[in-house]
């Protein structure tokens, strides 16, 4: 795979705080690299390393396996904490701004206006948006040179509901055309819906690191019910698939074996006559799975 | 040069302090290289005289002398200039677009010739204001007419650009260092105008320092060194001796000064984490 970015032995020192302490990183094409860790773990600081904008204490980094950093952070596009724009400049103004740093011609900027959905407010002053509306006008910043790689800096911060779902899939989409994404996030959630690698920073160290659906491991739990419930128990009993099932109230929690999946179960429910009017696969949560990691290293 | 300036062009349009400042600023050049003959016939009409001359004779608008007074006149209003320099630099830093500056892919340094490019363009048009606002004048009271007069002593319009940059360059230095712009505009105001010509000329008129080496010393202040670049001129209509050339010592000591201010810039920029 094509490397996109090598962070090699990092580290952030402000006083007597050590932000980020020794951290190796690699992303390669196409993976959408989440970042988690608590607050004030070191990632806004390492994103801020790697787009320049503080300068490392000791270590280095790499971008597409070349030394101009300047060029590289063209072909970036970046979203860091706060959104930053001129208050008294125009949504247009303002991605005018970036687009003659980016170099990249100001067709684009209508297109991204509206993938963020601000394009009915494009020459209204930023300084009269919301809080949710500049993180969109930062996230069409982002977009605006159509960049292979994307860094977002907690994306979805400020939003309401509606505006987390439009940018979680607004992520999932460019991640789908291809494109490398590095995101940090203290929402485990976020990073379980959008995320193939993850790793764990916490007081600038990296605690682990690894594939979100290696990490999640297979579907095994899976929920089912029916009108009758005795009848379903036994057909469960003799499922070859089944490890072992407990109840559940009115459902029944059935542990797979191996190999075993929720259509086999289904399937073979259906030939022994029972319609299953519950079927519901559990997958392990991410967050379990943060805990624990954080527990191994207390 | 071009795109750095287009990038501080596309920032600054549209913000109406630059407008306000920068038609402030023109006016008042218009004022101050035009009003010399309405402030002789002031004088006239209360009376003054000067060894019998009329005042309204005193041929202050004959080439090529004029360059030298307008040019003059023009350094008391050079601080305007210097506010919009703060103005740009202190937008970035505390709207912090630097940061997004440099994340959209530029580097510290080309900032820093984003905004040098502005002051520059700033100080040309300035110029170029001050020799057509001065030919119109000689034009129009110059008792001696002919390219020989017009053009000569024409070094105090690149003299009054360089000083330009030296000071904005300074303000730019300054609104780095000092992040509330309101502060670094009454300070530099203060500082220019106030503060270091009374001291300097205390030490150069006081009797208890005249004799040593305060004099000398005052010659090294910043802002001192850029107002000796162009000496006062208007000895010269009493018969005093009067320095009308652009001294080497005085570009020599501003020179040092500007280098000094540039590579700070450099140092401070490169050194700040933008968070």
């Amino acid at each position: 795979m094509e490397r996109i970015l090598r962070i090699n032995k990092l580290s952030k020192r402000f006083g007597k705080i050590l932000a980020v302490d020794q951290l190796e990183l690699e992303v390669t094409a196409g993976q959408v690299f989440g970042i988690l860790g608590p607050n004030g773990s070191g990632k806004t600081t390492t994103l801020g390393m790697i787009l320049d904008v503080i300068a490392p204490t000791n270590g280095n980094f790499r971008w597409f396996e070349q030394d101009n950093t300047v060029e590289a952070r063209k072909s970036i596009g970046a979203i860091l904490e706060t959104p930053c724009f001129y208050p008294y400049l125009t949504a247009v103004q303002n991605l005018r701004v970036s687009a003659h740093i980016k170099k990249c011609g100001t067709e684009n900027i209508e297109n991204v206006l509206k993938q963020v959905s601000l394009f009915d407010r494009k020459d209204d002053k930023f300084k009269t948006y919301s809080l949710g509306m500049k993180q969109r006008l930062s996230i069409a910043a982002a977009l605006l040179s159509n960049p292979p790689v994307l860094i977002l800096d907690e994306p979805t911060n400020g939003l309401d509901p509606e505006g987390i779902a439009e940018v979680r899939d607004l992520i999932k989409e460019i991640a789908a055309s291809g494109k490398t994404i590095i995101m940090a996030s203290h929402l485990l959630d976020e990073v379980q819906k959008v995320c193939t690698h993850f790793c764990v920073l916490r007081k600038g160290k990296k605690l682990h690191e690894g594939n979100v659906s290696e990490t999640l491991g297979e579907i095994n739990k899976i929920e089912v019910a029916a009108n009758d419930i005795v009848k379903l128990e036994s057909v469960i009993k003799n499922f070859p698939g089944t490890s072992s099932y407990s109840k559940n109230g009115n459902s029944l929690l059935v542990i797979m074996k191996d190999g075993a999946n929720a259509t086999d179960l289904n399937d073979y429910c259906f030939g022994q006559g029972i319609t299953l009017k519950t079927l519901f696969t559990h997958r392990n949560s991410l967050e379990q799975e943060f805990l624990k990691i954080l527990r191994a290293h207390d | 040069m071009i795109r750095v300036l287009k990038l501080e062009w596309l920032k600054i349009r549209n913000y109406r302090v630059f407008w306000i400042l920068t038609i402030m600023y023109l006016l008042a050049l218009i004022v101050i290289a035009s009003g010399g003959m309405f402030f002789l016939e002031w004088l006239k009409s209360e009376g003054a005289d000067f060894q019998g001359i009329n005042p309204t004779i005193i041929p202050i608008y004959d080439f090529p002398d004029i360059w030298q007074n307008t040019t003059y006149l023009a350094t008391f209003v050079k601080v305007l200039l210097a506010f919009i320099v703060i103005i740009s630099v202190n937008n970035d830093v505390t709207y912090n677009t630097l940061r997004q500056n440099i994340i959209d892919g530029i580097s510290k340094k080309e900032y820093i010739f984003s905004k040098l490019s502005f002051i520059i363009t700033m100080a040309a048009i300035s110029i170029l204001f001050l020799f057509v606002l001065g030919f119109i004048n000689g034009s129009i009271y110059s008792h001696v007419w002919g390219m020989d007069y017009i053009f000569d002593e024409m070094e105090f319009l690149a003299v009054f650009f360089y000083e330009v940059i030296i000071y904005c360059t300074l303000a730019f230095l300054l609104s780095l260092i000092i992040k509330k712009a309101g502060f670094v505009i009454v300070a530099l105001f203060l500082y220019t105008l106030m503060f270091e010509p009374i001291a300097t000329t205390i030490m150069i008129n006081a009797p208890a320092l005249a004799d040593g080496i305060a004099p000398e010393i005052a010659q090294f202040f910043p802002i001192k060194s850029l107002n000796n670049l162009i000496s006062v001129p208007f000895g010269r209509y009493v018969f005093m001796e009067i320095e009308d050339n652009v001294s080497i010592k005085a570009l020599t000591i501003a020179t040092g000064w500007f280098v000094f201010y540039l590579s700070s810039i450099f140092y401070i920029l490169n050194k700040r984490d933008l968070n």
